[in-house]
Parts: structure tokens; sequence; C-alpha cells
């Protein structure tokens, strides 16, 4: 009994000293490290490591320490994680999809007071869209950096073989959906399809613009509105690509090669993204490519995607921070992010330079990016929706590979996510 | 020479000597798993206090039509631990049983049986990702040549589990080791005994080696059991992320997915409570069991 | 076998050509076996030299063609591996002495306990075999952040204060108790004190058990892949698992490259357990290492 006793002593004594050794250090005065945290592809990256270069050109007295995460979903968990451990980056890039669940908690500092501030921007240097998608409870908290949206690419060298004219604009369901057809093809005669006429992530943002220009809606304040006729309709017709048509892999094509990954290799004519994966396939495609507008039906619509320079609440550099999201949202600084083709600028002036529209530098149109900010629909500002696009999501999938009829899965979707819209953190 | 004089009495040095381990897990492991427990009855998300909630997390996660996700994952760690335990104790056995004896080359198939065990769990995961591969992995593509049918796999709801007790199967060599040090500290002598008494393969294997290797073979089991409800963590996250549509989320991932996804830090706690009396029940049951055996056994 | 000697006698040399018979189906057996277990590994290595971009033949590919060493060399170009592989090391060359130290303190003291002291640690031991890692995650998360541990080593290494596992002191204390009283008992009365014995006397004697507790550490340490992912974020602390996570979001169906990551994160660990494993896997030391 007493050995154990002794035991417990030596416990205590040691436990206290290692607390009193370890105590956190107390935080320091204003100082000039800002680290700032992004996610992308090495081609991404390496646009940021530019700007960052050349931030410290000019403001040699900060130092800036670049953090990469390459996953958007490890990003968020990521981001999630350092805020609930109060240890976040200064500055961080968030998409609006993402907001309120951080800003309801108070976890960042509203950027619009430093904004009205700025002697270098303005808010009516930036599109209305992309600035308001950053609005929550009656101030701007974030600097938008780009206004993407939707798109097509499409591989130019497929199209010319098989004696097809390029996508254009106004072209409807109908059109899209005998483009794709005809460029599916079963190349070597083993029964397998070996180019697909269209690829896409089975995802949530990747249906919404289909429901919108079906005329329908996604959702109110309430909960998700998938069950009108309107947006089973559409949801209807984008799981037919894969259900009925097999104009994009089936689940076991897409889990043995990514639908991007057959894109950039050449083996599909049409692809599905934001401005994301420009910079990547300026890197690697081996063939000529474009992009083109998403078809219309009873209305023209399209997702906007956009990312945010956001301050951390809990920072202790702000104003050092706030000094970096400027220039990074400067016309110097967006220009050069929008050189390495990874952002369609929210500030007007660079989007229309041609930095951003140079005819001679892939995306020959990316003057379409601009042509679809007056159709840009938003996803509402909700503080669960990083579940509820979970769980759509989920469902989505189980009908777009045949697992679940459409409207089974969107009531599931409804059900299921209905509890997220009401939870008040 | 040794020093005559001690400086402290040989019973507080063994206390010193045990200060580390039973200080770090009083630190790492108990004082984490304690606030653990009594995270599963409040409502917490890291950035606002704490506010109690009684026993609304249980309620929630057992009870909530709208999120059968801890169902799932339960039901499909049972279905993983139903089939992985008793398939890798025998395997384990079988393979002990076979590599026994000291024979020319018998160190070359005991490392080999080994090594799949060695191989770091990130590593692991990814290789059978590409093994199981539907269109392009070796499995499928033998089955094809065979004009044997193609299973989805990963891809499928119905076969992506079995994929993950295969490489549980495959990670065999500790078990297989402990029954090797089990064989070999049964003294030859039985055997002698036994072949003199005329016994045949089978018998001494039923009647000797089993109950000599019982103790083993439950250490082994208990052990199993409580390994399979948590180490599929990192080939789930690697390889599926819990698809498709939940066929192989399993706790662990869920927890992960509760507590540090979506910050439910309450229901996270909840379901890791949940798992834990699961598990001690069932190595209870197993207990219980294997003594009304015994004592059935007992002639 | 002693062919010469049985070919003189027609009874025996029909009781050999059995035992060879019986042999050859004992050595075809295991031969499949041993194909089957390192199968996975084969197929690793052959995926890793694939050319990535092509579409994949339909036909299983032993050895590709063309071989894409390019992979390779890839791979370090991405991702700054040779950094990721060094940091694994650093964090595994710290962790394994350190566990040997406690866990063979542990389980040294355990064993020269009464017999109660000893029942008592070794129920409390299984115990905390039992709790689940999922348990201690996030509080573990949040007192290192409150510690100033994030970020840092001290949180991958931290298991190793209590031994790393408790099997670890485990397969110390049956180590120990093998050894016979007598020499403890000759040491104490030589006047050596507990330190004195474990190292001068029980530690020699348990070697089987040191190199396995040392290679099991660090396989441990190497494979760790949710403790770097939760704690470390600056890019030049990552470790080898957090790095092939991130090879895998980069690109998640370049299976050459994501196999040449594998290769790269498995070999070290291969090689070091082919070197040490005939220390616990022949039969004398066997019984060494798991006994009463």
């Amino acid at each position: 009994m007493s050995i154990f006793r002794k035991i417990y002593a030596w416990h205590l004594t040691l436990l206290v000293l290692l607390l009193t050794a370890c105590q956190p250090t107390p935080p320091t005065a204003t100082s000039d490290k800002v680290s700032f945290m992004v996610f992308g592809d090495p081609a991404e990256l390496k646009a940021y490591q530019t700007l960052v270069k050349v931030f410290i050109t000019q403001h040699p007295e900060i130092e800036i320490e670049l953090i990469h995460i390459p996953g958007q979903s490890d990003y968020r968990q990521r981001l999630a994680a350092d805020f609930a451990a109060g240890t976040p980056a200064d500055v961080v890039l968030i998409n609006y999809r993402r907001l309120a669940g951080f800003a309801i908690k108070h976890a960042l500092e509203p950027l619009g007071p430093y904004l009205d501030q700025s002697a270098a921007l303005n808010a009516t240097d930036f599109y209305t869209p992309a600035l308001d998608a950053f609005y929550w409870q009656g101030q701007h908290v974030c600097i938008p950096q780009n206004i993407s949206s939707l798109v097509v690419y499409y591989n130019q060298d497929l199209f010319e073989a098989a004696g097809m004219a390029y996508p254009q604009t106004g072209w409807t369901w109908d059109d899209f959906l005998a483009t794709a057809q005809a460029l599916t093809k079963d190349t070597d005669g083993d029964g397998a399809t070996d180019q697909y006429g269209l690829g896409v992530e089975p995802e949530f943002i990747r249906v919404a613009p289909f429901i919108w220009q079906n005329g329908g809606d996604l959702a109110t304040p309430l909960g998700l509105t998938l069950g009108t006729p309107e947006a089973l309709a559409a949801v209807q017709w984008f799981v037919n690509w894969q259900v009925t048509h097999h104009i994009v892999p089936g689940r076991a094509e897409e889990e043995s090669e990514s639908s991007e990954s057959r894109f950039q290799n050449g083996r599909t004519a049409m692809y599905l993204n934001s401005r994301r994966i420009v910079p990547t396939l300026r890197e690697a495609a081996t063939f000529e490519w474009d992009v083109a507008p998403l078809p219309q039906n009873v209305a023209r619509a399209t997702l906007l995607h956009a990312d945010a320079y956001c301050l951390a609440a809990v920072s202790k550099a702000k104003d050092a921070a706030w000094t970096f999201i400027e220039f990074a949202n400067s016309a110097d600084g967006q220009t050069l992010i929008a050189k390495t083709g990874r952002t369609v600028p929210s500030l007007k002036a660079v989007a229309e330079s041609p930095a951003f529209l140079d005819p001679t530098v892939k995306p020959a149109h990316s003057q379409v990016f601009l042509d679809e900010i007056p159709y840009i629909f938003r996803l509402p500002l909700v503080p669960g929706w990083v579940d509820i696009e979970e769980i759509t999501s989920a469902e989505l999938q189980r009908a777009f590979y045949g697992d679940a009829p459409v409207a089974e899965a969107m009531v599931s979707a409804v059900t299921r996510a209905a509890p997220y819209f009401t939870e008040n953190d | 020479m040794i020093k005559r004089v001690r400086a402290l009495p040989y019973r507080t040095e063994l206390g010193l000597m045990l200060v580390p381990y039973l200080l770090g897990v009083a630190g790492l492991i108990g004082l984490p798993a304690l606030l653990s427990v009594g995270m599963a009855f409040v409502f917490y998300d890291a950035l606002s206090p704490p506010t109690w909630a009684g026993l609304a997390n249980f309620r929630e996660i057992l009870t909530d039509p709208t999120d059968p996700l801890f169902k799932i994952a339960l039901a499909n760690s049972l279905y993983f631990v139903a089939l992985a335990v008793p398939l890798r104790t025998l395997g384990a056995l079988g393979l002990a049983l076979w590599l026994n004896r000291q024979r020319r080359g018998v160190g070359l198939y005991r490392a080999a049986v080994y090594l799949p065990t060695v191989i770091p769990d990130v590593a692991y995961a990814l290789i059978w990702l590409w093994i199981f591969n539907p269109l392009y992995g070796p499995v499928n593509l033998t089955l094809n040549a065979l004009n044997l049918p193609t299973p989805g796999w990963l891809a499928d709801g119905d076969t992506a589990k079995l994929v993950f007790v295969i490489m549980a199967l495959f990670q065999i060599g500790e078990g297989f080791v402990v029954l090797l040090a089990g064989l070999q500290n049964i003294p030859p002598e039985y055997y002698a005994s036994a072949a003199v008494d005329g016994a045949n393969r089978w018998q001494i294997l039923r009647h000797l080696t089993l109950p000599l290797l019982a103790p083993w073979l439950l250490l082994l089991t208990v052990r199993d059991v409580i390994l399979s409800f948590q180490t599929t963590f990192t080939a789930n996250f690697i390889m599926t992320g819990g698809g498709p549509y939940y066929a192989t989320l399993f706790l662990p991932m869920e927890i992960y997915n509760e507590a540090f996804d979506a910050f439910r830090f309450g229901p996270g706690a909840a379901m890791m409570l949940l798992m834990f009396a699961l598990t001690a029940a069932l190595i209870g049951v197993m207990f219980s069991f294997l003594n009304d055996w015994r004592e059935a056994d007992e002639h | 076998m002693n062919t010469k000697q049985n070919d003189r006698n027609p009874v025996s040399s029909s009781v050999s050509r059995k035992r060879v018979s019986r042999g050859l189906i004992y050595h075809a057996i295991s031969w499949a076996i041993l194909i089957l277990f390192i199968l996975p590994l084969v197929w690793m290595v052959s995926a890793s030299l694939r050319q990535p971009g092509l579409a994949p033949p339909r036909i299983i590919e032993w050895i590709p063609n063309p071989i894409a060493w390019g992979n390779y060399a890839r791979l370090f170009d991405l991702l700054p591996v040779g950094r990721y592989a060094l940091n694994s090391l650093i964090v595994s060359s710290l962790a394994v002495p350190l566990t040997l130290l406690t866990a063979s303190w542990a389980g040294f003291a355990m064993a020269q306990l009464s017999a109660r002291g000893r029942e008592r640690l070794m129920t409390f031991s299984l115990v905390v075999l039992m709790i689940p890692v999922t348990a201690v995650w996030l509080t573990r998360y949040v007192l290192f952040a409150w510690l100033g541990w994030v970020n840092s080593y001290l949180a991958l290494l931290a298991p190793g204060i209590m031994g790393s596992s408790p099997l670890f002191i485990l397969l110390f204390y049956w180590a120990f108790r093998r050894i016979p009283a007598e020499l403890y008992e000759a040491a104490r009365l030589e006047g050596a004190g507990a330190f004195v014995i474990w190292w001068r006397v029980a530690l020699p004697l348990a070697g089987a058990t040191l190199v396995a507790v040392g290679l099991l550490a660090f396989i441990l340490y190497w494979s760790d892949f949710i403790t770097p992912l939760l704690y470390l974020k600056s890019q030049s602390l990552y470790t080898l698992p957090v790095g092939l996570r991130q090879l895998q979001e980069m690109d998640r169906t370049n299976w050459p490259l994501l196999m040449a990551g594998s290769v790269v994160m498995t070999t070290p660990v291969i090689v070091l357990f082919l070197i040490v494993q005939r220390y616990f896997l022949q039969e004398s030391r066997l019984a060494g290492i798991y006994g009463q």
C-alpha cells in the first residue's frame, strides 16, 4: 500500500512541476509575422508563392509564412480544427459557402471597416456579387479574391476529330446532351467506353446551377426545396447523364480514374468545373482546350465560386495581416494571381485587363467568365451549410450511380438536412 | 564494484521507475478520457463554453430519424468485427500450427507472414486501394482473365466492407507470433507421451494443443475485438471516407467526423462512450461464454 | 536427411521417400503462403513503375512497359519527400529509445512488485489497452494546444513518456519475469539498487524483447498518421504519412505516383524488419518474448 502512496506523491510533484514549467508563452505585442493558409494544386501554390515573394520585397518588415494544404476538404477540416483550438493562421482563404459557420461564432475579424478606411481599395472597385457573398449581419467580413463560376471546359482536339462544332453561348440542354452523346466513344471495340463525352463530380454544387436553370430554387431559410417539380426534373436530367445516357463514367470507372484526371489526360471531351483547374491544365494538358458557358434551359444561370481573404479574430498581427490582404487585393496583387490563371479577379479593373483576358493564353475565351456574372446565383449563407452540402451530395451520388430513384434520394436529403437549417449554434 | 550504500530504498526506486508510465497514462490517456466522458453530457463546439445536455446527445445519436449515421456506423463496425476477428484468429492459428516446427526455411516463411503487418497504415491503405481498383487493379484483372465476375469492391456498397476484412486478414502477424510463442511453450514431452498413447494428429490437436493454447487464444481474441473496433480509421479515411453511401462508415471515422469535422463534441463523445461500453460488453460475453465452455469441457 | 544410410535398408528408403514427399508438400504450401503474403508488396512496386497518364492496361502487367523510373523523380519534385522522410526518421529515432527506457522501467518495476501490486498493474494496463484512441483525440488536442505543443514534435513524441503502449510494458514484464529469481536475489544481496539491477541484470537478458519492442515502436511512430494530421501545421515538419495523404489529395487516382510514395514509405520499415526479425521469429527466442 505504501508503495502506491509514494508513487502518487511523486506523481503530483512532477505533474505540478511539469504544468508550471510548461505555461504557454504570454502574448507579445503586435509582431510582424503573418501566417497565411491556402489550399490548391501545386500550380496554384506557385501562384501564392509568387504573391508572397513580391509582397515581401515591398514590405520587408513583415514576414509571411505560407501554409499549404493540398485538398479542399482537408483544408476545411484543418481550418475548423485550428479555429477550435484557437490557433488559426492570421490570414485564411475561406469559401463563401463556409463563411456563415465561422462568422456566427465570431471567429473572424470583419474587414469591412478596414476596407472603408483603406486608401488603396474601394468597395466599388469590386464586382458586387463577389463582395456581397461575404456580407454577414450588416458588414463585409472578408475580401473576395475571385468571382469564378461553373463553366464547361472542352477538349478542342476531340471536338475536331469528331467534326463537332464548339459549344456556343446560348446552347440548350438538348444541344448539350447531344454533344456529349456524340463524343462518347468506344474506340477499341472492347465494349467499354474509352472516351467520355462529359466529366463531372456528382456533387450538390454541380447540380445546383441546373436547378436554377430549370426555374427551381434550392432552399428557403427553413430548408431545402428539392422536392419541387422543377428541382426534381433538373436533378433527374443531371442524374440521367450517368444512369440513362452513360455519357459520364460510372462509379467503378470514377473510382479507377477521376473525371478530372481523364480530362487532363485527353480522354474526356467536356468537363464541368470552376476556374480552379486552369493553372493545372496550362501546365499539364497536351491538347487544345477552351471554356464555354453552361447550357441554358428556362433560364440562364451558373453558380458562384468565390473565396476570400479573411482575418482571424484571434490574430495578433492584424495590422500587418491587413497590409498583406490589401496588397493581395490591390490591382498589382490581383494581377499577379490572375496571370497564373487561378482566379477570375474580383476587381473589375483587373478582370477587364489583358492580365485576365489575354486571348493568347489559355483559355482563350476567359471572357466567358465575365459574361456569366449577371447570371450568377449564390448559395444561401447558412451556418450549417457544410453538413447540408455533404448530406445532399451523398444522396445525389446515390441517385447518380443508380442505387436509388431521384425522388427518394431528394426526399431523404431534405429530411436529413432539415435540422441544420434551424440549429442555432 | 557495486556501491554498498544506497541512496533510496528499493521500493522507492521501483516507484520511480513506474512514474513515467503512470504519469504518462494519467496525463495522456486518463485525463483526456475522463474529459471525453464528461463531454458526452454537454453541448460543446470548442468556440463557446459548454452547456449541460444531460442525455440529449445519446438520444440524438440513437433515436434521431434524420441522423442515422451512428447506427449505420455501429452496424458496419459490428459486421467487421464479427467477420474479421474469427477469421483472423483462425488464420493466425492455422499458420502458427503450420509453421511451428523448426524446419529448413521456416524463418523465411514466418517472416513473410509477418511482413504485411509491418507496412505503415497509410501506405497499406493505398496499396489495397490499388489492388482492389475495380477496373485496373490486379484482383479484378485476374478475375477477368479467368472469366469470373468482377465485383465493384469499394465502388459497390455490397462488397466494400469485404475489402476491409480482407485487408485485416493479411495483417495477422502479431497473432501469429503470439500463438507461435504459445505453441512453443508446450513442453515437447506432452507430445511424446501423447504419441506413446497412440493419439493421432487430430486428437493431439483437439485435446492437447488447443486446450493448452486456450489462454493465448483468449488473449488474442480479446485484443483483436478491441483493436478491430478501433483500427479501421486510417484505412477508412484514406480509402473511402465512408462511402459508397455510408457502406464503409465505421465507428472511429464517424466519431472523427462528428467531433473533428462538425465540431459536435458532445455527440462525438457520446458515440465514443457507447463504443467503449459495447467493446467491454462483448468481451464480457466472450469471457462468460468461455467459462461455460470450459466448465462443460471438464470431465 | 541421411539418405545414404537409408538406401541400404529397403524399408527405411520408403519411409524416407514419404518424408521427402511430405517435405515437398510442406515447402510447396509454405511457398504458396509466402507468395500470397508478399503479393501486395510486389504489386505495389510493379504499379509504381507504370507510366502515369496512359490508359492503364486491361491485363495484369507484372513488369510495366515502359518502366517509368521517372515516377520517383516526379514524387520528389511535387513534394519535399526527402524532408518528410527525414522528419519521420527523426521522430522515430527519438521515440524508440524513449519508449525502450520507459517501457522497460515500468515492466521491470511491475515484475519486481508483490503479487497484488502486479495484478493491479496488469489489470490497469489491460484496461488502458481497451480505451479507444478516439476517446483521447480531441481532449488531448485541446490539452496540447494549451501547452503550446501544437506544431511541434512534442505532441508526436508524448506517448513515449508512457512507454508508447501498455503492450510494450507487458512484453517487458513477461521478459523480466522469466529471468530466474536467483539472479535478482544475488544482485540485491550485493547491494545493487533497482536501477542497477535493471541495467546490469535484467536488460542484458531480455535482448529479444528489446529488439521486438524497438522494432514495433519504430513502426508505430513511422506509421503514425492521426497525430501528425492533427498537430503538424508547418510543411517543413510534416512526416511521411501526412505527405502521402497530401499526394493523394493532389491527384486522387494517380496510382503510379501513389504507389511510388508508398514504396518510399514502406521500404525503410521492411529493411529494418528483415534485418531484425530473426531475433524474435526464431524458435528459441520466441518463448522468451511471450512467456509467463
